[in-house]
């Protein structure tokens, strides 16, 4: 099971060095040593443009389960998001990152990562998964994308 | 749905043909059988008005309805046996709405079923016509027209989901892409040129081995039968046959890993369970034993609608008894085990209740174990720690201070000693000798009448717990009379026979605490009246005779006294359980003719009579 797990890493990584979406990054975490570990990704997803997302690079941690591909990474924005779908703690609600939901296999981390870009801009009503950004999102559609364009600024790329 | 199963048709079990132990047209398997056996005995003879009409079957009784059924469709619909349990699965074994949505829109009901392409990946003729059934024939056809290496669906290749196999034997074509060359698998991206690739109608292909790791892990950590194509997006769902052939290896195949194949034959078979225990889910004359690893179901169409569940108690019995077969060693591991092994798997059928909670009805049952789970603790500690504000009832735990008390709420300010007004105690500050001034009973009389339902429901909780304790007490002292009247055996002139009085008081005592228990249950949420009145004069007696036995069965065994104490038991076991009859018959009856009023309101009855709520 872990064999598979880790070769597809491996090629995972492969394909992103050779191509990868204008923007983004991911790349597996080093441990203090120095050592590459396969089984968590550092990625960036970058705002879409004339969103009010745009601008920003956020951070995100992909965490890979021994049985993976079988169930999905978890991803989890680091600091936490404010966004309807993202929890508290920073995790990632989205139908296709949930093994009893729409994740398959094939799903490559290309494919997740787009996903969640799609996802900043058009959040899920239908699943919050974190009160303040949700109600805000509901009630009060202006502050919501002030505090959007402010949270991008925050977020933007050295 | 389920007019169609006729369990109590007499000779569908035929009694002759459990005997002999053969079945004429269908493999049952072995570990099945002594099963079958018990379960015939269960619901044959006369019933008694507290007994519920059912029938126990097998797995693989239950599989041969799944086979009927899957035929029936296969021969109104004129699709394959995989097609057609596909179908019915995802209308959740509904024959008529899916004969009736079959009829109206054939490729929309496929394609939702995960059997067939949507149009945009399949030819437009995707929906199996049953003139295409007889043209096409074998599986040769369904080869995989793709010559390129790529992984790209081959829109051309043929989708049509029908097969004329008949048979579960034959499998539905797996796409065995030996020709393709430097196959990559997009899984795992191994290109080893003799992995096995395999392939769903869609042309997805990946090896065998991503295959069989997606499998185990949908299977058996999700518990999920319904697996979808590996493809992002892709909604076709793997026939059986396709899981089998991932699961277990064809006669013939190279030997793999022992232990590797012996995992994945436990994960074929927790698959095959699944389907099972999905077909029973949807059936809703049906119900899984809810015993740990037992896999047997019970048909009990008399209790499967809601309003006859407010006139009968359905507690059945699968038939099997003990845990998973390995009571022995559990009956020799655990001694005060003893009386309970070999326990009837007795449950309810209309409730998740697993236990014979007879005479109360499952609504009633309900609201009781709710009502205990939510405030006996609490109950008990507000009855101990607190006391209620004497103007506003708020309750209030002293937790310091002096006896000075001002509710937060209401700011009434009263003596915690005496519950009167604390204008009444002037300056004395510390201390209260006023105990019996006027004001002071009052405002405890009007204390005490709010604890009286409180009261209530604890004087029926108390006891209630009461008898489930008591029946582990004498659980625990059958346990050691056991061994007792072995080492009598040995030591005097008894026989075994002259010993088991003792297993059978026991075994009678434990069945009527279990009756007494709920019959408090009952009691709490009775109205008052004549009825009630009647059913607490049988309760009462069934207690009395119940505590008579439980102190003779405590009376000290010695090889003289033996004989005498042999007659009273078990004349007072067979009061007992007349005793128990009278009270469960009784009730029985009395929910047929509608004679039982309740204090509160129960899903299925009117609503109580305001005079009669009693809290």
């Amino acid at each position: 099971m872990s064999g598979i797990c880790r070769l597809r890493l491996a090629e995972e990584r492969k394909q992103w060095r050779k191509d990868h979406p204008f923007g983004f990054y991911a790349k597996p975490s080093k441990a203090t040593d120095g050592s590459m570990n396969l089984m968590e990704w550092e990625v960036g997803i970058p705002g879409k443009s004339s969103t009010p997302w745009e601008g920003g690079l956020y951070k995100l941690t992909m965490t890979f389960p021994e049985d993976y591909p079988s169930k999905p990474p978890k991803c989890k924005f680091t600091p936490p998001l404010f966004h309807p779908n993202v929890y508290p703690s920073g995790t990632v609600c989205l139908s296709i990152l949930d093994e009893e939901k729409s994740w398959k296999p094939a799903i490559t981390i290309k494919q997740i990562l787009l996903g969640i870009q799609d996802l900043l801009d058009d959040p899920n009503v239908n699943d919050p998964a974190q009160s303040d950004a949700y109600t805000m999102f509901k009630n009060d559609r202006a502050a919501y994308e002030k505090r959007i364009k402010l949270q991008a600024r925050e977020n933007t790329q050295k | 749905m389920s007019s169609d199963y006729e369990y109590d048709d007499d000779d569908y079990y035929d009694d002759e043909d459990m005997i002999d132990g053969t079945q004429d047209d269908d493999e049952i398997s072995d570990d099945d059988m002594d099963i079958a056996d018990d379960i015939k005995s269960a619901a044959k003879g006369k019933l008694k008005s507290y007994e519920v009409d059912y029938d126990s079957l097998s797995q693989s009784e239950v599989e041969k309805h799944i086979r009927d059924d899957t035929e029936h469709i296969c021969g109104i619909l004129g699709v394959d046996l995989s097609t057609a349990q596909l179908l019915l699965r995802h209308l959740k074994w509904n024959k008529e709405r899916l004969i009736e949505a079959y009829m109206d829109n054939p490729s929309k009901v496929l394609v939702d079923a995960g059997v067939a392409l949507t149009e945009s990946h399949s030819q437009p003729q995707a929906a199996p016509i049953r003139t295409q059934s007889s043209s096409s024939s074998g599986s040769n056809s369904r080869r995989p027209t793709r010559s390129s290496s790529k992984l790209i669906p081959s829109r051309s290749s043929r989708s049509s989901p029908t097969s004329p196999t008949t048979s579960y034997s034959i499998p539905k074509p797996l796409k065995a892409s030996k020709s393709i060359q430097h196959f990559l698998c997009p899984i795992c991206f191994d290109d080893d040129p003799a992995l096995r690739t395999l392939s769903l109608d869609c042309e997805h292909t990946y090896c065998s081995g991503c295959w069989t790791a997606y499998v185990v892990s949908k299977v058996r950590d999700e518990g999920e039968h319904c697996i979808r194509c590996m493809e992002e997006k892709c909604q076709l769902v793997a026939p059986d046959n396709f899981i089998q052939s991932i699961l277990v290896p064809e006669p013939g195949a190279p030997v793999g890993d022992p232990t590797e194949e012996a995992e994945n034959a436990k994960v074929w078979a927790r698959f095959q369970e699944l389907l099972i225990r999905y077909f029973v889910s949807c059936n809703r004359d049906l119900k899984f034993c809810p015993y740990p690893s037992c896999t047997n179901t019970v048909s009990c169409p008399s209790a499967s609608s809601k309003l006859s569940l407010t006139s009968v108690v359905p507690i059945v019995s699968c038939g099997a008894r003990g845990i998973g077969g390995q009571d022995e060693q559990l009956s020799q591991s655990q001694g005060r085990l003893g009386a309970l092994q070999g326990k009837e798997h007795k449950f309810c059928f209309g409730c998740p209740i697993e236990a014979d909670h007879r005479p109360v009805i499952c609504a009633v049952a309900k609201m009781w174990m709710k009502k205990c789970r939510d405030d006996s603790e609490t109950a008990n500690w507000i009855k101990s720690n607190t006391k209620e504000c004497t103007n506003c009832q708020s309750t209030i735990e002293k937790n310091g201070g002096c006896n000075h008390m001002t509710c937060k709420k209401c700011k009434h300010e009263f003596c915690w000693v005496c519950m009167g007004p604390w204008s009444e105690h002037g300056t004395q500050w510390y201390s209260c000798n006023r105990y019996d001034e006027k004001a002071g009973q009052e405002a405890r009389d009007s204390q005490s009448r709010s604890r009286a339902s409180l009261e209530r429901y604890l004087h029926y909780y108390n006891r209630w717990a009461n008898h489930e304790q008591s029946a582990k007490l004498s659980l625990d002292l059958y346990a050691k009379t056991e061994k007792k009247m072995e080492e009598m055996q040995i030591t005097s002139a008894l026989t075994w026979i002259e010993v088991q009085f003792m297993k059978k008081a026991v075994e009678e005592l434990d069945k009527c605490r279990q009756t007494l228990k709920w019959t408090y249950a009952m009691a709490y949420y009775l109205a008052k009246g004549n009825e009630k009145e009647l059913f607490e004069d049988n309760q009462r007696d069934l207690e009395q005779a119940v505590e008579q036995l439980s102190e003779l069965i405590e009376s000290p065994i010695e090889p003289e006294n033996i004989p005498t104490l042999r007659q009273q038991v078990t004349n007072k076991t067979v009061y007992v359980a007349k005793r128990n009859e009278i009270v469960l018959e009784d009730t029985a009856n009395g929910f047929l003719d509608g004679r039982w009023k309740w204090n509160a309101s129960v899903d299925g009855f009117d609503d109580p009579d305001p005079s009669l709520i009693a809290f």
